[in-house]
């Protein structure tokens, strides 16, 4: 029989923060008062939006109930698939049990939920369950429509040179296999997608083609092949100094930019993807009624291209039990795509005891899981708020990061939020977002992963 | 960031290396003690061999750190970069010292037995 181990990763870390090191700490355990409730809070979602909820309320509220709903036992740190699918990292490193950061006293409902009956307060999971609930977290994540690019199944990333690094860690894996088969073919045309829509880590697509880009040079045969980036709308990245940046890079280093162009079709047996162009009236993080015009194909001029390797970037949405929900926008620019949050209090436009968080809800930015760690509190603080019947006392300022990697082995710390066009909001006054560095790189592959988990264990 | 946030996250980057800092500590001061119980002093003992191979393996840290983090030494670009790059030579420079001295004072005072 297996011995248990002395001390769990958790338990170390736990001693670690009582003992002179965690004297210094802000750990919101250690500070925050608790609230007495006999509420049930149920929260959709157990990724790191989830996770941080499930574990920063355990720690806040005695008394009351706490169901997280999550199918899925594995935790995947998806930060780490461009990693994988750039050949630098194994699938297995950005894996880890969800038990493990599940929080005791947490209801773990290992279920998919259908339905969100927000009039009545009432979950419906896929096995037809029901929960009530008092209060409501939406952490439900993003969907992947590759349905809505003819041809093009998740299924097929990794065969006919496709790739696409957000189908899943298998994918991520078999987009790296995909890439490495095209320069061992030693030659070739390989086309880089965007979606159309809000995306989940939106500097994903231009760190798999600088990436490449990379390993095209490390061949030695860069000349060999050609390398287009297909955008749909004008710009590249919302944040407007590294939109620039990233042009010029991408002109630099021999990349074609074909602007207003979105995958709308795909013949993996022709090795053939057929554009639509959609227009210079497109944007790149496109609004519902531009989206809906986009994806209307008649009358729409398209163009056919050949490829060898192609990256794929689905347009995404939230899940489809979620935008057939009350809870979805109504109107403005997110309607019926993406939770209806205020963007600053992530509490929920309609209906006060649901609060939004992470890769669902609308906001013009904040995808990533970097955003997760800024909104988690000011949700905490927010709900709790709400369950006294107080103000709410806290604000997101739409803080996001990117570690936008233009290289392997090289980074620039990209952080920004809502105000003044999205100017930077940098966390390290010595480190300039407007530099590529070695050492945030290394921040990259070696500390962000560690602070994801912190971040998950309500610790950061 | 706060101070109290970098201190948690270099705690969690830390942790999955506690048993090889453990016991690369245990090794130095294993050694240490050993050297100090048979009479070894920092300040008195002299080992130009010792002193040269540390800078040497402080030295070596400029390639195998970069690569270590999958990197190379040609994207070590900014000041931050550099400062960082050269604290870990140091640091390497300091452990190999503080491992190699005591070292060569156990194997000098074997050899004069």
């Amino acid at each position: 029989m297996q011995k248990p181990p002395l001390l769990t990763r958790r338990e170390l870390l736990k001693v670690g923060s009582s003992l002179g090191v965690g004297s210094l700490l802000p750990f919101s355990s250690l500070s925050a008062n608790t609230l007495q409730t006999q509420a049930h809070i149920v929260i959709l979602g157990g990724g790191a939006a989830g996770m941080a909820m499930a574990n920063r309320l355990t720690k806040r509220l005695k008394g009351g109930t706490i169901t997280l709903v999550e199918p899925r036992e594995t935790h995947h740190y998806q930060p780490g698939w461009t990693m994988v699918a750039s050949g630098v990292w194994n699938a297995a490193k950005t894996m880890r049990p969800n038990a493990q950061f599940m929080p005791r006293g947490v209801n773990w409902v290992r279920e998919h939920a259908a339905d969100i009956d927000a009039d009545n307060k009432r979950i419906t999971l896929a096995n037809g369950e029901t929960l009530e609930y008092d209060f409501l977290i939406v952490a439900t994540g993003i969907q992947l429509n590759y349905h809505l690019i003819e041809g093009m199944t998740p299924e097929l990333v990794g065969q006919h040179g496709i790739g696409s690094v957000y189908a899943s860690i298998e994918g991520a894996s078999r987009t790296n296999q995909a890439i490495q088969t095209w320069l061992s073919s030693g030659q070739g045309k390989g086309i880089f997608t965007a979606a159309p829509t809000p995306v989940k880590c939106a500097g994903a697509p231009l760190k798999m083609t600088f990436t490449t880009l990379s390993r095209l040079e490390a061949s030695g045969q860069r000349d060999a092949f050609t390398v287009d980036y297909m955008a749909p709308g004008a710009g590249l990245f919302s944040q407007p100094w590294v939109d620039e940046f990233v042009k010029q890079r991408f002109d630099d280093q021999s990349v074609n930019r074909r602007h207003y162009y979105r995958l709308s079709a795909i013949d993996p047996h022709a090795k053939q993807a057929e554009f639509a162009f959609v227009g210079p009236e497109s944007e790149f993080t496109s609004h519902h009624e531009l989206r809906e015009a986009e994806f209307r194909r008649d009358n729409r001029p398209t163009v056919i291209a050949d490829y060898d390797f192609i990256h794929v970037v689905p347009p995404m949405s939230a899940h489809d039990f979620v935008k057939q929900s009350a809870l979805i926008a109504q109107d403005g620019p997110f309607r019926g795509e993406w939770l209806d949050v205020d963007i600053h209090t992530l509490q929920h436009n309609r209906y006060p005891e649901v609060f939004g968080i992470g890769d669902v809800i609308g906001a013009p930015i904040n995808k990533t899981a970097a955003s997760v760690k800024a909104q988690a509190p000011v949700v905490e603080e927010n709900l709790l708020a709400v369950m006294q019947g107080n103000a709410l006392p806290a604000r997101h300022m739409g803080y996001t990061s990117c570690p936008m990697i233009t290289g392997i082995g090289k980074a620039m710390l990209v952080e920004f939020g809502y105000a003044d066009n999205f100017a930077f909001m940098p966390s390290f006054p010595f480190i300039d977002p407007t530099e590529e560095s070695w050492a945030v790189w290394v921040m990259k592959d070696r500390m962000l992963q560690p602070a994801y988990y912190a971040v998950l264990e309500g610790q950061a | 960031m706060t101070i109290g946030g970098i201190l948690t996250i270099l705690m969690y980057t830390l942790a999955p290396f506690i048993w090889l800092l453990m016991i690369g500590l245990t090794i130095i001061i294993g050694l240490l003690l050993l050297a100090y119980l048979r009479g070894y002093q920092i300040t008195h003992h002299h080992s130009h061999l010792a002193s040269l191979l540390a800078v040497l393996i402080g030295l070596t840290a400029f390639l195998w750190v970069p690569w270590l983090t999958h990197s190379t030494l040609g994207y070590v670009a900014t000041v931050v970069d550099w400062i960082a790059l050269i604290g870990a030579a140091i640091a390497t420079f300091v452990i190999a010292f503080i491992t190699l001295h005591p070292l060569s004072y156990l194997i000098r005072l074997q050899n004069e037995k």
